[in-house]
């Protein structure tokens, strides 16, 4: 060696890690077409690039048996629940990024990545210099209940994630439900209907929680949204008591007074419900006086309040 | 106080990768010493060792290693385990199946497991110099518990969901008899029903070599002759790595699965030199009172010993002195108990040497043999009176003592019984 490395925290890589054949022996494991990328990116730093990196990056820390879910699926694949990939590994997969895209990543950058969506946003932005996403927000029951104007016995979600580019929430048909008496008789079947209201309240949700106003004194108003249309319902599975929903919405447009969201429901991997299109009427209200404005919240917010990035290791 | 007895085992050694073929090889005294390519340079003096078969985990990357096709361990698990604890995790899986325990059976309350190595100083060397050149933040986040001494019962633990006790020994080759010993008395003290015991050691350049500064090592390149306990010409010990798991369990649980159990373990005993860090007691004072010890919780006495399995490691001071403390003990039966060490098949094992050669008496007792010991051209003069085999006996032990001594001076000896 012919001088001392960094000895920082997070020191750049080594001297040899810059060239190729150092960037091809870190990738050896990861297909031809994640190599190749990875040079292309070293010399044009296109961000363009940067999804296949990764994409090929995780699934070089992914076992075998489940890659299949990697490479079919879309941006909601759960890093943990899909990829089994832990909070350890996923130590591994940002070392590598970091080693080989040339960035830093702290730890408390980490601890809203979930999907495989999550980690091309946060690192798009990383590349572009743009600011990082406001981390999605996790709401069990209770928080769902205080904030909807929906309330049991017709909420049909148990708990839910919102960000700023969607949201996901998890029902489990348990066979209490009263319509199930009925629909269909000796064959509690959940009716697509419910399916469709459930994605709308879903819609609701990330309206009232993901979806600022530009005007910081406003809010959206619970009692302002009702269901306009939808469009290109397609069911493909049937769903029974003990099921568990997972139910996702992206808005693909939202000027007031509509908000146009496309929506999927999954049971387990099997898709059941996809809606091209659910519209949503919604306005504004005045926010409560006694209620800071938004801006303060996001600083001083305890829901958002950072947890520190950190593999559960003990000893 | 509930009986212990020895119900599974299995082994990743020099002499086998299970118990059928270790048993081939002690009783037609195989040895599993070979020239070992690592070794295969000008500046290293030593020249053998006895690796393990069918493994390669000479590579820095444990992605690169290959093991037996029988066997498949995922990335997950591989990523935080140096080569003892993949061999130790591969003989565990031999003695739950050998022991024939259902999964419920090894993850519940009563159930804890007692593991012993000098961890993995080949991975914490490399982390370690990693940390240096390539910074703090780029080491691997398991690099810690893939080299520490705990490593092999960290990695067993989680991965089998072991619930009960669990812990590691460190004294150095007395370590894995200690764990014997001590769980022997977690199930006799009713505080678990079962108890795995794992020696476990890399068995490479560096675990090995290391003890080539202090001149332990043997510096006979002939792998037939260069470990050779009791034999005047001896020059030191030859190296070796893999695992042993043992699985010890009450007579009740024996009683409840209606399982046929290997041997008893009737007691143990240990005593220290009190001497010296690294070299024997002259005289083996602290061995034979660990001997005597073990005898009296045993209950049992010299005249009813059929078999030592001894430590004697062939190095020229510390076979003397177990020769002088065997003498002490033995007596007026010095002539008649037969004394042989294992470790002229398969080198020593360190760690793993006391769980290893237990393992080795297990099989002795239940398949009715003793060890032969091999690889005896010229009796030393030390050994004058004992009773040495040259070949293995087909004779079946009632008793067995299994001796084991360590750095500091730890001396830890074992009494199996047959079942």
């Amino acid at each position: 060696m012919s001088e001392p490395a960094p000895h920082h925290p997070a020191a750049k890589p080594a001297s040899g890690g810059d060239t190729e054949a150092a960037l091809r022996d870190s990738l050896k494991r990861c297909s031809s077409a994640t190599v190749e990328a990875a040079l292309a990116y070293r010399r044009r730093r296109d961000p363009d690039l940067l999804p296949s990196i990764i994409i090929g990056i995780v699934e070089r820390y992914v076992e075998s048996d489940l890659r299949a879910k990697l490479v079919e699926g879309d941006d909601d694949v759960r890093l943990m629940e899909d990829l089994g990939v832990d909070s350890l590994t996923m130590m591994e997969i940002v070392m590598l990024v970091e080693e080989v895209v040339g960035m830093q990543i702290n730890n408390d950058e980490l601890r809203d990545l979930r999907t495989l969506g999550d980690v091309k946003t946060f690192i798009d932005c990383k590349a572009r210099g743009l600011p990082l996403p406001k981390p999605s927000k996790f709401l069990p029951i209770e928080g769902i209940v205080a904030v909807m104007p929906i309330s049991p016995p017709f909420l049909f979600l148990n708990e839910a994630r919102v960000g700023s580019t969607g949201a996901t929430a998890k029902y489990r048909i348990t066979g209490q439900e009263f319509f199930l008496q009925g629909h269909f008789k000796d064959n509690p079947v959940m009716p697509a209907s419910m399916m469709l209201e459930a994605l709308g309240q879903l819609g609701v949700l990330y309206l009232l929680e993901g979806h600022p106003p530009a005007d910081p004194g406003k809010m959206v108003g619970p009692g302002t949204i009702f269901f306009t249309s939808c469009e290109g319902v397609r069911c493909h599975r049937v769903c029974k008591p003990g099921d568990v929903l997972t139910l996702g919405i992206k808005p693909k447009r939202t000027k007031m007074p509509l908000a146009t969201f496309e929506g999927s429901i999954r049971v387990g991997q099997e898709k059941a419900v996809v809606a091209e299109e659910i519209t949503l009427t919604y306005g504004y209200i005045e926010l409560p006086q006694a209620q800071p404005a938004v801006g303060e919240t996001a600083n001083g917010g305890a829901v958002n309040e950072p947890i520190p990035f950190k593999p559960a290791v003990n000893g | 106080m509930p009986k212990v007895f020895i119900t599974g085992v299995g082994f990743i050694t020099s002499i086998g990768n299970d118990a059928a073929a270790v048993g081939d090889s002690l009783r037609v005294l195989r040895h599993g010493i070979v020239r070992y390519p690592p070794f295969d340079k000008p500046e290293v003096p030593v020249k053998v060792a006895a690796p393990v078969r069918e493994f390669q985990t000479d590579a820095e990357d444990p992605e690169d290693w290959t093991l037996p096709t029988r066997y498949r361990v995922r990335r997950e698990v591989l990523r935080s385990m140096g080569p003892g604890s993949l061999y130790a995790w591969c003989a565990m899986q031999q003695a739950v199946a050998d022991a024939k325990l259902a999964e419920v059976d090894v993850s519940d309350d009563g159930t804890g497991l007692y593991a012993a190595s000098a961890g993995s100083p080949g991975i914490l060397t490399r982390h370690v110099n990693r940390m240096h050149e390539q910074g703090v933040m780029r080491c691997p986040p398991l690099g810690i518990v893939a080299s520490i001494a705990g490593t092999v019962q960290f990695n067993l633990v989680a991965h089998f969901k072991i619930k009960g006790a669990s812990t590691g020994f460190s004294s150095a080759c007395a370590s894995s008899s200690h764990a014997a010993g001590f769980a022997f008395d977690e199930i006799a003290l009713g505080r678990q029903r079962r108890m795995f015991v794992v020696g476990a050691e890399d068995g490479n350049v560096e675990t090995i070599l290391p003890f080539a500064g202090m001149r332990a090592l043997s510096l006979n390149p002939d792998p037939d002759t260069a470990s050779r306990p009791f034999d005047v010409a001896r020059d030191g010990f030859v190296g070796t790595g893999g695992a042993t798991v043992l699985v010890l369990e009450s007579e009740d649980e024996v009683r409840r699965r209606g399982v046929t159990p290997y041997c008893e373990i009737a007691g143990w005993g240990q005593a220290s030199d009190g001497h010296n860090v690294a070299i024997s007691h002259p005289e083996g004072a602290g061995l034979a009172a660990a001997m005597c010890r073990a005898l009296v919780a045993a209950r049992v006495t010299a005249a009813d010993l059929d078999h030592i399995n001894a430590h004697a490691t062939s190095t020229p001071i510390g076979d003397i002195s177990e020769c002088k403390a065997l003498h002490a003990v033995l007596g007026a039966e010095a002539g008649r108990v037969a004394v042989s060490s294992t470790k002229a098949l398969t080198g020593h094992g360190l760690s793993l040497a006391g769980a290893m050669e237990t393992g080795f008496c297990a099989l002795a007792l239940r398949n009715g043999f003793i060890p032969g010991s091999a690889h005896i051209r010229q009796l030393d003069p030390a050994a004058a009176g004992l009773n040495i085999p040259r070949e293995t006996r087909p004779i079946a032990p009632r008793v067995v003592l299994n001796n084991s001594s360590g750095f500091g001076g730890a001396n830890v000896c074992l009494v199996l019984k047959r079942a």
